[in-house]
């Protein structure tokens, strides 16, 4: 009997040991386990720094929302809850009753309500109904810039634009609270909560300007409208330091409802997919994304090229019969009759091919080539957009006379709109390649400064005498030549004309388009129209030239550039 | 000599009354039923919507059970011996009749109804069978010695053992366990069961090597993070890991909060660790222990064989099932149904238990003065 008791004995001593052990020496690990289990993370959203721009107008801040949503087991008076939130939210009865009456811990009625509305379901004091705040991006300004700008998905991450771009800066840090929950993922009343607060994202402050965006934004709808094209572009940028003042893409897309096609667009019998693209399509910035022929503003640096190699100056003089042969091949010149005999200078002005096709000829396929890359052309320009499209160029062995002589006059070849802006403002600047771009500071929510963002500048990009004599060159473009109806009486402008075909040719489709700068003898701001697909007159110097003029009216006196007498010194150079 | 003087004998001992195994039965079962209220609340608010629903279940019987214990505890347990046959043979009917007409919950037919009462047939098997061995070897105590009368007592409960084994197993193996005590408490012969343990740990090889579902329950309380069916154990490990050396405190488990399936059946004692932290499951243990003290004592101090033999079996069955249930709990072997006595729900079992202390108690008025 004893023996028993004895045997009785050990065995719970036993027991008591591995009790000792599990409470004990194992208590942590399990400990840790079962919190993991009972405990619910429940996300506190971190505000979204802003996007400010230049003059420290708000283009891109945060909205309070609120999230509806119903707990099931608390719910009391079912009936009643139906009732309220298809009237406040309206929904169809049948979508929320399905909710309401779902059995689970907690179940998502409607995101993104707004404030007001959440806080009218609020007041009813419906037990089970659960009204969460939130933020949501907003942009005060719908669709402007919006293919700058960006939108963000609902994870409060970028999705295009700056607000991918500058996503880590913007984010700051999600909260947290900890919450109890029994085994079905109810949470227990009156059980202790861990919370974390959230860190606000920082600030983005961008070189964008408010009011040169939107006068850009209404010279562009306006051409976009009487060209009826399918897209107008406008980039201005200042060509001493790469900073963006506007960048506009009409049509553009409302920024607060990103998803959303253009009421033209029939989705009924689009698949998903279709939609999708359709959508992409429409979030494109074709100023960085997409590449074309740059056409005749692309002689800007044909000229610089041979001005840097030696193998012509201003004076040298040049005939044009109406086109040149090459290799077999005859190639146009836009007038028909020919210029006849000319200067460079008025080979410039004129637009004329077989000027620079003689002056292609000279500089050489290779060297060419190494401009090309000496000018940048070959790299990205690095702006802080992504999907920066590349450029698309020949093999230097594959460029024999034809190609040669196209390239000197813009075709054969693609670049983007900013590649072309950023590479005429490295050759008027006086040589320096800037990196174009929008971010210029990190500021925390109260205003304190913790970054400045820096940007790679090349210098010696052609010499200061080739960029002066370019700024004079194409000051007299606008004074007197092809872009004639850039000018401004008492300004100073320099600038560049361009027609060209959309690729693949045939189609008759063109692109108008129009580089200005000015003050010409100290370009301050560089102007950049492309007109895609005008319908009527296409030539750039009739339609994209007039929008630049109508742009820099408004903006030059707005960014302080003072009118001058200069027409009489024009005059005694150009005859 | 007379009867008489017998008589006044057994009066003068009914004062004697083994109080201390009573107080301890009656703080195990105050202890049980607050443990039972603290670990079914939450079950019985989502299943019935009333937090008191076991408790009340349990409080019935368990107020059926103290009645009976006093009942019991004042006849003469002698009484008893001569329907041991007959409380064997109703055994043996009802646990055939649950087979056909029980009801099945959890995937076992364990109960029999009769209006709203349930009742469990295994439980009343189990005092039926304490009576039965400990009169068989009364009868046969001086030929004990022999194997083949081992064999003999044992292949008496084999009927009962089958019939619960079917379909619980736990059970058959605790009415087996108190026969094998009994047998070894009259006849302590190790040699002998030794061998007996030999050949039972092969019965047992060979029964799990049969059905594989038994060989995996080994793998899972080897591993039993590693399996999905491990989950209600790895459950009362976290609960009883979460209790450190305090507890978090009567009522504020986490775990009970359906983590622990059916915290309040056999797992509550993971709930108590965790409530009470290691310094209550060791009190808890304890309790038993002096409970499973007094009843040696009683069986050790009574002049009367069958009476003696009674308190053993009854002995045996608290040790049996308070050593098995913590033991699965906290994984020491593999899991397995066995409930914790006087602390588990279950209102058949609460009953059967106490009606077994009243027939202890009973039997201590039979103690001759403790040395």
């Amino acid at each position: 009997m004893l023996v028993v008791f004895l045997a009785c004995v050990f065995m719970l001593f036993v027991l008591a040991g591995r009790l000792v052990y599990l409470m004990l020496v194992e208590s942590d690990y399990y400990q840790e386990l079962a919190d993991d289990l009972h405990e619910r993370e429940r996300s506190i959203k971190a505000a979204r720094g802003r996007i400010i721009d230049s003059s420290g107008t708000v283009l891109a801040t945060n909205r309070t929302v609120c999230t509806i949503s119903v707990i099931h087991s608390q719910i009391k008076e079912p009936e009643r809850v139906i009732e309220v939130l298809c009237k406040e939210l309206g929904l169809s009865e049948e979508t929320v009753r399905k909710r309401v009456e779902k059995r689970s811990s907690i179940e998502r009625i409607k995101t993104n309500v707004e404030k007001e509305i959440g806080d009218r379901i609020r007041a009813y004091e419906l037990e089970g109904v659960k009204v969460d705040e939130d933020f949501k991006r907003y942009y005060p300004y719908g669709s402007l810039a919006s293919k700058v700008l960006g939108f963000t998905g609902s994870d409060n991450q970028g999705i295009i634009g700056l607000e991918v771009v500058y996503d880590e800066y913007l984010q700051g840090s999600n909260g947290t609270i900890l919450t109890l929950t029994d085994a079905r993922g109810v949470e227990i009343e009156g059980a202790p909560e861990e919370r974390v607060e959230p860190v606000a994202g920082n600030d983005l402050y961008v070189s964008l300007d408010y009011n040169i965006q939107l006068y850009a934004q209404q010279a562009a709808l306006k051409a976009l409208e009487e060209k009826q094209a399918t897209y107008v572009s406008i980039l201005v940028m200042n060509p001493q330091n790469g900073e963006i003042y506007a960048n506009v893409n009409v049509p553009e897309f409302n920024l607060n409802d990103p998803f959303a096609l253009p009421a033209t667009v029939d989705v009924s019998n689009l698949s998903e997919k279709e939609i999708q693209d359709l959508r992409n399509q429409m979030w494109r910035n074709p100023s960085v994304n997409d590449t074309s022929e740059p056409g005749s503003t692309f002689k800007v640096i044909t000229a610089a090229a041979g001005l840097e190699k030696g193998v012509v100056t201003p004076e040298d003089t040049f005939s044009c019969p109406g086109f040149r042969v090459v290799d077999d091949r005859r190639i146009r010149c836009h007038k028909v009759g020919g210029h006849g005999s000319e200067t460079f200078v008025q080979g410039v002005m004129n637009s004329c091919n077989p000027v620079f096709i003689d002056v292609g000829q000279r500089i050489g396929a290779e060297d060419f080539y190494s401009y090309f890359q000496q000018f940048g052309l070959m790299s990205k320009t690095g702006i802080d957009i992504p999907g920066e499209a590349g450029t698309i160029m020949h093999q230097l062995d594959n460029i024999g006379p034809v190609e040669l002589a196209t390239m000197s006059f813009g075709q054969s070849f693609q670049i983007t709109p900013v590649q072309l802006a950023t590479t005429i403002s490295s050759i008027i600047n006086g040589g320096k390649r800037v990196t174009p771009h929008f971010g210029v500071e990190i500021r925390n929510s109260d205003g304190e400064l913790l970054r400045r963002l820096s940007y790679e500048t090349r210098e010696g990009i052609v010499s200061e005498e080739t960029s002066a004599t370019m700024r004079y060159m194409l000051e007299q473009v606008v004074a007197e030549g092809g872009g004639k109806k850039a000018s401004i009486e008492g300004y100073r402008i320099g600038g560049k004309t361009a027609t060209s075909q959309t690729l693949p040719r045939g189609t008759n489709k063109y692109i108008s388009s129009f580089v200005g700068f000015a003050p010409a003898e100290d370009p301050q701001v560089l102007a950049l129209c492309i007109i895609h697909n005008p319908q009527g007159i296409y030539y750039g110097g009739t339609i994209a030239a007039p929008v630049i003029r109508g742009l820099f009216e408004n903006i030059l006196p707005y960014l302080g550039i003072e009118q001058e007498k200069v027409l009489d010194e024009n005059e005694n150079k150009v005859d | 000599m007379t009867s008489q003087k017998t008589m006044e004998q057994r009066k003068r001992r009914r004062a004697a009354f083994d109080y201390s195994l009573f107080g301890i039965v009656l703080i195990l079962m105050a202890f049980g039923l607050v443990m039972l209220y603290s670990t079914s609340s939450y079950n019985g608010q989502v299943k019935f919507a009333d937090p008191a629903y076991y408790l009340k279940k349990q409080a019935f019987a368990t107020a059926l059970g103290v009645v009976a214990m006093v009942v019991v505890s004042r006849i003469d347990y002698r009484i008893w011996e001569r329907y041991t046959y007959l409380a064997y043979g109703i055994s043996l009917v009802l646990s055939t009749a649950v087979l056909f007409f029980g009801d099945e919950y959890n995937g076992s037919k364990r109960w029999l109804s009769l209006g709203p009462l349930s009742f469990q047939p295994a439980e009343f098997a189990k005092l039926a069978v304490i009576l039965l061995l400990a009169r068989t070897v009364t009868l046969r105590v001086k030929k004990m010695g022999k194997i083949s009368q081992m064999f003999r007592v044992i292949l008496v409960v084999l009927p009962i053992v089958g019939l619960v084994g079917t379909n619980n197993l736990s059970t058959a193996i605790i009415i087996l366990g108190i026969g094998v005590i009994l047998i070894f408490v009259a006849s302590p012969k190790y040699l002998q069961f030794i061998s007996m343990g030999a050949l039972g740990v092969g019965f047992i090889a060979v029964f799990l090597s049969v059905e594989s579902y038994r060989l995996e329950r080994l793998a899972i309380w080897r591993n039993p993070e590693a399996y999905e069916k491990g989950y209600q154990t790895m459950q009362g490990l976290y609960a009883i890991g979460s209790g450190g050396m305090f507890g978090v405190g009567l009522g504020n488990s986490m775990q009970k909060l359906g983590f622990v399936p059916e915290a309040q059946n056999d797992m509550i004692f993971s709930i108590i660790c965790e409530e009470w932290g290691l310094m209550g499951a060791l009190c808890l243990l304890f309790l038993f222990l002096i409970l499973i003290w007094r009843l040696l004592v009683v069986a050790q101090n009574v002049q009367d064989l069958f009476g003696s033999l009674v308190a053993v079996g009854i002995m045996g069955h608290i040790l049996i099932q308070v050593i098995l249930n913590v033991a699965v709990v906290t994984n020491t072997i593999p899991n397995t149904g066995i409930t914790l006595p006087f602390i588990s729900y279950g209102g058949t079992s609460v009953l059967f238990l106490l009606s077994e202390m009243g027939l202890a108690l009973s039997v201590s008025r039979e103690m001759k003065k403790e040395p």
